[in-house]
């Protein structure tokens, strides 16, 4: 990845990074999107696991701060994603809308799996009611956001010609 | 290239391990450290972000509330606009309790529904009949005064001639009985309204305007007393050996909504006495006004003249003289000598015997706003 691309990719995580904290509190849902998975993925599937499961870590560290009783589920949870999306990246690195969109739910609810279980405060029902309805629910619309998204930022994500 | 590969798939596992052994060493920390930690990244690397997210969260509120905010002033301004028709109804309803508390026994209460026929300016269908006492020619009144007269009889309804109807007539009179005429409506067609006329007054009883006009008891229908309107001005017709007077009657046919029918066992009794306290406030009512006009008047009276006082003493301290002077000047001036004046010869022609018209000029009648509108009529 060329210095261009980099910035592209930078700007690309900023801009996901701030979604995350402007449009997901105004929509204020009860499945929200997740706008720092989808940064974590598209930053992943750009460098090196080793990188990826850094990035992961402290964005984890970051959201964690916000949930002190939380803190270290978020980032353990977003490590394994982030180091996983950069190792698969042969397999789900493709043009294909479709398949970018079952990679950003696949990250979401792995994300919630393991960040519900290590947070260790919803026990029981609530939680496979957690991890199996409103998590895909939440992965779902997470996905779709990342496909707009990814349509919408193409010209900046796509690798210039020259 | 293998051994590369393998030593960068090293790399990556051990800095996997340890992010995830410093991830779990974060989740393992006690209470004492663990906010400690998350305030520090907050209080630096996350400010900018948690004020967006404040701001947010902010603008979410904002928007949900100005929601809240919005049905609040719809429900507030319908409440409003059902306020004034509230109170008028409320007005109405207690002049109909006043009206029975008065009368105390021997009526109906109903309530009056307007059809949107072409004869219907004419007539009401009334919500009770004979189960309830109502019988052909019952007599309908509303607190302002006559309304009209049943002409058909049901078991639960009724169906009323209003004083609009063209058959439509009462003896009406002046409260103290010196004028006598029948009552019957009057179309202006050029206004729009009905007004009412009383026809066949004698000719030497004279009504100023803004006298009342109560039906006199006569023919057995009406009983004495309630009030039929009051008296604009005179109109001329072709009736010489009798006066006609135009009425502003005392109820507006489309504003009749709540009424009372009276009963045949009522009517042997009068209602004397029922508007008496309305027409002694209303009495009271124009002499207050009079009163104050008469006050105005006299301030207006004594400033001018105080301004007058100003002037003349500035125009004396000037050397001019005072503008009140010229009828004083004019009297120390020397007189012209009179001139002989030629007056024509005695008129000897016999002199015009009829009598002159006794209604004063000032009679002027109100402004046509307060002519009740027919319904459906446009001004």
């Amino acid at each position: 990845m060329n210095v261009g691309g980099a910035i592209r990719a930078l700007i690309t995580f900023l801009i996901f990074v701030v979604l995350h904290y402007t449009l997901r509190p105004l929509l204020g849902w009860r499945a929200p999107m997740d706008f720092l998975i989808l940064a974590l993925l598209l930053a992943s599937v750009r460098v090196r696991p080793a990188s990826a499961a850094v990035i992961g870590f402290v964005l984890g560290l970051i959201s964690d701060s916000l949930a002190p009783d939380a803190l270290g589920a978020g980032a353990i949870a977003m490590t394994t994603v982030g180091f996983g999306a950069s190792y698969l990246k042969a397999v789900f690195f493709a043009d294909n809308l479709v398949l970018n969109a079952f990679f950003f739910f696949l990250g979401k609810w792995v994300f919630d799996i393991m960040y519900f279980i290590g947070e260790q405060r919803v026990h029981g029902v609530e939680l496979v009611q957690q991890l199996l309805l409103w998590s895909p629910l939440s992965a779902a619309v997470t996905a779709a956001a990342g496909v707009l998204l990814l349509f919408i930022m193409r010209p900046l994500l796509e690798p210039s010609s020259a | 290239m293998a051994r590369a590969i393998r030593s960068n798939t090293r790399v990556d596992l051990i800095v996997l391990s340890a992010c995830i052994v410093l991830a779990l060493a974060a989740r393992a920390l006690p209470n004492t450290m663990r906010d400690p930690a998350a305030t520090g990244i907050r209080r630096t690397f996350l400010v900018p972000l948690v004020m967006l997210q404040e701001r947010s969260e902010k603008a979410r509120q904002s928007i949900l509330a100005a929601d809240a905010k919005q049905s609040f002033l719809d429900s507030l301004s319908l409440n409003s606009m059902k306020a004034s028709d509230l109170e008028s109804e409320n007005e109405r309803l207690r002049k109909v309790i006043g009206l029975g508390s008065r009368i105390r026994t021997g009526f109906v209460p109903a309530e009056a529904l307007h059809g949107r026929g072409i004869r219907d300016e004419t007539t009401v269908i009334l919500t009770a009949g004979s189960r309830a006492g109502v019988t052909r020619l019952s007599p309908v009144i509303a607190p302002e005064g006559l309304v009209g007269v049943v002409d058909q009889v049901d078991p639960t309804m009724s169906h009323a001639m209003l004083w609009t109807h063209p058959d439509f007539r009462v003896s009406a009179m002046s409260p103290d009985g010196t004028a006598f005429g029948i009552a019957q409506a009057h179309l202006t067609g050029a206004t729009g309204g009905y007004l009412i006329e009383l026809r066949g007054v004698p000719f030497r009883a004279t009504l100023k305007p803004g006298a009342l006009v109560v039906s006199s008891g006569w023919g057995g229908v009406w009983p004495r007393g309630i009030p039929v309107g009051t008296v604009l001005e005179e109109i001329k017709t072709s009736e010489s050996w009798a006066r006609t007077y135009l009425l502003r009657p005392a109820v507006n046919p489309s504003d009749v909504y709540s009424v009372m029918i009276l009963r045949r066992e009522r009517l042997a009794k009068g209602l004397e006495g029922v508007w008496q306290n309305v027409a002694q406030a209303d009495a009271a009512a124009q002499r207050i006004v009079v009163s104050g006009d008469s006050a105005v008047r006299s301030a207006a009276l004594a400033e001018a003249a105080a301004r007058r006082a100003l002037l003349d003493s500035m125009a004396r301290a000037n050397g001019i003289a005072p503008l009140g002077a010229g009828d004083s000047v004019r009297a120390v001036a020397p007189r012209p000598a009179p001139v002989p004046v030629r007056r024509p010869p005695p008129d000897t022609s016999p002199r015009d015997t009829t009598p002159r018209d006794t209604i004063r000029r000032d009679s002027v009648p109100p402004p046509p706003d307060t002519i009740p509108l027919r319904p459906g009529a446009t001004r």
